[in-house]
């Protein structure tokens, strides 16, 4: 068991898919790196697996530098988006292929096989062939050829996103329970944010350009997102972006948005004054922008219902506030009319600002 | 069942038609087997006739052992088989090394152009280095005459083939199993056995199946190269045309013979055969 230390790894050069990225995985932690799709995310753990080379950087588990360490020597387990299941040999023989790569007797690789089957409830399969069974247990098979290996780090490819909802909550809740996964350095690279607030010790946010834009644990992403572009992924529904103009008004500082007036707290004004930025983009969560008789000690705001959708545990609304387009949520067993006019209110201390030119958090 | 055959009905014409032209291309195929056939089944005298027969008058059975009557004819079924054979191993094991390196490492291997080039070299007229060829075996220390010579020169056809058709299945065979293999621990070569190849064997079947095929029915050279201390079964066929008479009949039933081994071959792997050439080799 050891901890994953990436240093300042670089591939490609004119056009860098990962670009000198550092991250260090601790024995036992649960990372999960998630960005859009074919932003790097894959290349970055081809690159731990060793099946790319990096340009520049070093790649550590535990103390061995692994950098130039072949895939087949590095001790390390990946499972790949498609499966990669060995489509002529059965589930059993599929997981069983590293214990065999490790020469170990047929007894002992029979007992490991069973033990990680049975975890995985896949034990009734192992004489079947990857064609024939469906996506999830094809996921529960790869997931096992992996597990088995006992590695000292375990990376994981999109393991469930293209499988149907139920399945993939099913598994979402066995990564959570899985003892192996959890007691050595686990890298799960996902799109779905949603998937990695649930199961991520560590999110590490990618970005273009192949650059890490954030790294934290889940609430603290989730409450102080570095940058437009962490706070827009994480979190549903997504996050309002106002473009806005600081402007003082007598003693108060207020943010204009079209006709929308917002006034700025405190707090945050004091910050405001010393960056000096006029032109900024508003943050604001639709969690805290709500019908003002459900926030009652919010500031209010008017505006007409553009689209109402009651979602069963949430009702989402998208109203027109003076020529800006806002989401804002409201409690289930509510309903509004299309084209009914609605008093918001909003808390203004939950107000983000991020620089219009790079998106980054002007307060933190 | 009237009104279920009703629209049907419209394209009775068209399938008629469509099974007048299945059941003559069906005679054109089969007509000169069966002529073949009777013809081997026939007496000298009944062959010579200036009307031929369409069904012999009695069945002349012995010749099938005629043919035997000369030793080397059965000694020169083996030779075209071990030729056939040992080339076609020899294609199969260099085209599959070299089809990895071209579907894996295009750009260490030389490239697409290079393995077209490679497979251009299938698209000259043979003829065409008939000569040159002679002499250059010719000035090897085994001379032309030898089983030998064969097998190294028909690598020059069958092995482009085999190169390109590899090429083309482990481009089908998905990196990514290969690289799980790794993962798993396995060495590049291991995993090549273990998981690539399996993965592309009904694909070399297919390909040993053509190289076989070209090795065991090839004539052109083996005429000229060979004869004396080698014989292949190709080159024995013409001796039965005697200077004033082809002994038909012997030539059929040898001919006969010699289409065993492949039409064999060809039944014992025709799922393979199928199945590799459609490329389709690894849907899962």
């Amino acid at each position: 068991m050891a901890r994953l230390a990436i240093e300042g790894l670089c591939k490609g050069w004119d056009f860098p898919v990962i670009d000198d990225l550092s991250l260090d995985v601790e024995e036992g932690e649960f990372l999960v790196i998630v960005g859009p799709s074919g932003i790097g995310k894959t290349t970055l753990l081809r690159l731990v697996a060793g099946l790319e080379t990096p340009d520049r950087g070093r790649i550590l588990v535990g103390d061995r530098d692994v950098t130039r360490v072949p895939p087949y020597r590095r001790d390390v387990a990946m499972t790949f988006e498609s499966y990669a299941l060995y489509p002529h040999m059965t589930v059993a023989a599929n997981i069983a292929s590293p214990l065999k790569a490790r020469r170990l007797p047929e007894d002992e690789i029979r007992r490991r096989v069973g033990e990680v089957t049975r975890l995985l409830r896949i034990d009734m399969l192992l004489e079947r062939k990857p064609g024939e069974i469906s996506g999830g247990q094809k996921q529960r098979t790869a997931l096992g050829r992996t597990l088995v290996a006992d590695p000292q780090v375990f990376l994981l490819d999109e393991p469930i996103s293209h499988l149907d909802a139920r399945i993939r909550h099913e598994l979402r809740s066995q990564f959570h329970t899985l003892e192996d996964l959890r007691r050595v350095a686990t890298v799960y690279v996902t799109h779905d944010y949603a998937e990695a607030l649930s199961l991520g010790d560590r999110i590490a946010v990618m970005g273009n350009g192949g650059r890490l834009v954030q790294v934290g644990n889940p609430r603290e992403l989730f409450e102080q997102p570095a940058t437009l572009f962490v706070a827009e992924h994480l979190g549903q529904p997504t996050i309002n972006a106002i473009e806005a103009e600081l402007v003082d008004v007598d003693d108060r500082l207020e943010a204009h948005a079209g006709s929308l007036r917002l006034p700025i707290a405190p707090a945050h004004r004091a910050a405001l004054t010393k960056v000096q930025q006029r032109q900024v983009t508003i943050g604001l969560r639709p969690q805290h922008l709500r019908p003002s008789d459900e926030l009652p000690q919010g500031v209010a705001l008017e505006g007409r219902i553009d689209i109402f959708e009651a979602l069963g545990s949430t009702g989402v609304m998208i109203v027109d506030a003076g020529g800006v387009r806002l989401t804002a949520l409201t409690s289930p067993e509510r309903t509004f009319d299309h084209g009914a006019d609605v008093t918001l209110a909003w808390n203004p201390e939950a107000l983000y600002f991020f620089s219009p030119v790079d998106g980054r958090n002007i307060l933190l | 069942m009237a009104d279920q055959a009703r629209p049907d009905d419209r394209w009775r014409h068209v399938r008629v038609l469509f099974l007048a032209f299945l059941g003559l291309w069906l005679l054109f195929t089969l007509f000169p087997l069966y002529f073949m056939i009777i013809t081997a089944l026939k007496t000298t005298a009944e062959t010579n006739l200036t009307v031929p027969t369409f069904w012999p008058e009695l069945f002349a059975f012995g010749n099938f052992a005629a043919v035997f009557a000369e030793a080397t004819n059965f000694d020169a079924l083996i030779d075209s088989f071990v030729i056939a054979t040992i080339n076609t191993l020899l294609s199969l094991f260099l085209g599959t090394l070299a089809g990895y390196a071209f579907a894996r490492f295009p750009r260490q291997a030389g490239g697409e152009n290079l393995a077209f080039w490679i497979l251009s070299n299938r698209m000259f007229p043979p003829v065409a280095i008939l000569v040159p060829m002679f002499f250059l075996f010719d000035s090897t220390p085994w001379g032309t005459d030898s089983i030998w010579s064969l097998i190294i020169l028909y690598l020059v056809f069958n092995l482009p083939l085999a190169t390109w058709l590899m090429m083309v299945f482990f481009r089908d065979a998905p990196r990514e199993l290969e690289e799980a293999a790794y993962l798993d621990g396995w060495t590049p070569l291991r995993a090549f056995l273990r998981i690539t190849l399996p993965l592309v064997l009904p694909g070399m079947i297919s390909v040993a199946m053509l190289c076989w095929i070209f090795a065991w029915n090839e004539y052109l050279f083996a005429n000229l190269f060979v004869g004396t201390d080698v014989r292949t079964y190709t080159i024995v066929i013409p001796t039965f045309t005697h200077g004033s008479q082809t002994l038909w009949n012997l030539q059929m039933a040898f001919s006969l013979i010699a289409m065993i081994p492949p039409v064999t071959l060809f039944i014992l792997l025709r799922r393979y055969m199928v199945r590799g050439l459609s490329l389709g080799v690894v849907k899962g």
